[in-house]
């Protein structure tokens, strides 16, 4: 990911605003409840994993998060992500019928790296949601997300998020992050 | 020791339940005592705590305890709670440590539980104080089952092995079977405002299949043959145990073996699972009833064991809401290809974004709201589906079972065993009272 460092300001302020265009847009699409104009911003490799968060002590924090490979909330590949939308759409699914209304806040966005292909972007979320007349979830977290240039576009190819939570206090995540 | 009381909150003649069970307050604290206080709860699997200091920490009812493997290799449970202050002495849900320092004043506890220090003890505590004393408290007992650990706070508890039955122990038997088990390093949790006999009421619940997961059948996630069939077998057990679901047939067990060798695809567990109880080792230790059983046992109270090895503990936490939290293991020595089907069915199916249970937590937690309003709680339950319709079949292997269609058998066995659990003052009572596992018309 050298080739980043080597960027000079302007073209790092023009990447920046292509990769904060991408995730704005994409969020939106989910918040519009547009899935599958969102599924079509996915590669088709695409890894969408969150993994699992305990509280340890300070001395074994090496610990807190599980690893991949092994037991997550989410660990789809297109194929999964794609029946996730696909229930939506096919009625029954209650967790989201009547649907969920949900604001998607982007911020803290960090170009971690960029090959001159794929861009390592970290950037902070905030999801909020609401169901019915007085449900509310609200899920903060990180993603480490990474965008490859395709067609004059992006297509996101990797969606790792880290929740701040560790008993995840709602009754479902039905949303996509 | 509590007092015998003479609710009748569940009338096991009409098979009509008073939903003030799923949010009055004072029953659900009678419920601590005399059901979470009484019961042997799950804690763990021994390999989640494999080497000396290793911890793990768990609830029984609203107390929470550490798991913890000492010097000699003996698991402990320990009360979380200083007996200076009451403050906890452990705040990590999981890890390793030499023992456990209270953050308030620093009292010290071993491994054991036993207090081995006090700050500046020799200048403070003039006043001589045994330290034996005022150890961290231990569970009454604490049993293993096949490596699934349990505790009871009830000296008065039979042994786990007598408390299980055939019916508690047959879903961890079969788990058993599959090879050296290993635990996944993860537990699910997430929270749900629902009270917890809902989400142990719906594991019997073969009826809401078809509609509360008609997405992930229509989808293709789950099938219609493994999770929407219409034939049933319920085996209910001593203490409220219970399991009810699908009964394999001979031919059942040829098409599956048939689609494993053809078809690929999300069924491939089911497949799997029902191979491995043709084995002839794994036949004899389920029994010939046991071996074609292929519903959702539930330890009472709250421990539901899947068939995807999988154990899901529903905890309590107030009369409207409950943690569900999801224990992964797999065989040890199994092919990396099946390993990784495995884990990819735990990490789809259930959990709070599992594709299957994504829409089970706002059922139960509307059903708890319909148990709320001053009016409404004055309503009646149903739970008369197939009541008074079907027959205890005997066996000479001794394990009794119904055959029939979807019902609500094991759900009013678990309010039946809940209720005498409720009415009984002490273990003994309990013993002498409780209602042995139907026979005959039922």
């Amino acid at each position: 990911m050298s080739s980043y460092q080597k960027l000079d300001m302007q073209q790092r302020m023009l990447l920046k605003f292509e990769v904060e265009e991408f995730l704005f847009m994409e969020a939106d699409l989910l918040d519009s409840r547009r899935y599958d104009e969102w599924l079509d911003c996915l590669a088709d490799d695409i890894h969408y994993w969150m993994p699992i968060r305990r509280t340890t002590t300070a001395r074994e924090v090496e610990r807190e998060f599980t690893k991949p490979g092994g037991m997550a909330f989410f660990d789809d590949d297109k194929n999964v992500l794609a029946l996730r939308i696909k229930r939506l759409a096919i009625g029954r699914a209650w967790a989201e019928d009547p649907p969920s209304r949900t604001r998607r806040l982007i911020t803290n966005i960090r170009i971690l790296g960029y090959d001159g292909e794929e861009v390592s972007v970290a950037s902070n979320f905030k999801l909020y949601r609401t169901r019915l007349n007085s449900e509310e979830d609200n899920w903060i977290g990180r993603r480490e997300d990474k965008l490859r240039r395709a067609d004059g576009d992006f297509k996101l190819s990797q969606r790792h998020i880290y929740l701040e939570q560790t008993v995840i206090l709602s009754q479902n995540m039905s949303s996509l992050f | 020791m509590s007092a015998a009381s003479n609710h009748n909150w569940f009338d096991t003649e009409s098979g009509i339940l008073d939903r003030r069970i799923f949010s009055d307050e004072e029953i659900y604290q009678e419920e601590l005592q005399k059901i979470f206080g009484r019961a042997w709860n799950f804690m763990c699997h021994e390999s989640q705590v494999p080497e000396e200091g290793d911890f793990f920490m768990n609830w029984i009812g609203e107390d929470e305890v550490i798991i913890v493997r000492d010097r000699e290799s003996t698991i402990n449970v320990l009360l979380n709670s200083c007996p200076h202050r009451g403050n906890t002495v452990c705040r990590a849900e999981l890890g390793n440590t030499k023992s456990f320092v209270c953050s308030y004043h620093g009292w010290n506890y071993d491994l054991n539980g036993r207090l081995i220090g006090m700050p500046s003890e020799e200048h403070f505590y003039r006043n001589p104080m045994d330290k034996n004393d005022w150890g961290l408290t231990p569970a009454a007992k604490v049993e293993s089952y096949k490596g699934f650990v349990f505790a009871t706070l009830d000296p008065d508890a039979p042994p786990l092995v007598d408390y299980l039955g055939w019916v508690g122990r047959l879903g961890i038997d079969f788990m058993a079977a599959q090879g050296e088990l290993e635990f996944l390093d993860g537990v699910h949790k997430n929270r749900v405002q629902c009270n917890w006999k809902l989400a142990v009421d719906n594991l019997y619940d073969w009826y809401h299949v078809k509609v509360s997961h008609g997405s992930a059948l229509k989808i293709g996630m789950i099938g219609e043959e493994s999770m929407a069939p219409m034939d049933q077998m319920v085996l209910l057990g001593e203490f409220g145990h219970g399991i009810g679901g699908p009964g394999i047939t001979e031919e059942m067990f040829r098409e599956s073996v048939a689609r494993l060798r053809g078809l690929e695809g999300e069924q491939i567990w089911y497949d799997r699972n029902v191979r491995q109880r043709m084995k002839p080792e794994v036949t004899e230790m389920l029994g010939p009833v046991g071996k074609r059983s292929f519903g959702h046992p539930n330890i009472f109270p709250n421990l539901w064991v899947a068939l995807t090895r999988q154990v899901c503990l529903r905890i309590p936490r107030g009369p409207c809401e409950t943690e569900l939290w999801w224990f992964n293991f797999q065989p040890k020595h199994v092919p990396v290809e099946q390993r990784q089907n495995a884990i990819f069915v735990q990490n789809h199916l259930f959990g709070p974004a599992g594709i299957l249970e994504q829409d089970d937590g706002e059922n139960w937690s509307h059903s708890t709201r319909g148990a709320k309003g001053s009016f409404a709680r004055t309503r009646p339950l149903n739970f008369t589906m197939g009541k008074g319709q079907d027959q205890v079949l005997h066996d000479e292997s001794g394990q009794s079972r119904i055959e029939t269609v979807v019902n609500e058998h094991g759900q009013r066995w678990t309010y039946q065993s809940w209720q005498e659990w409720m009415n009984a003052a002490s273990w003994p009572e309990l013993m002498q009272n409780h209602s042995l596992p139907p026979t005959g018309k039922i």
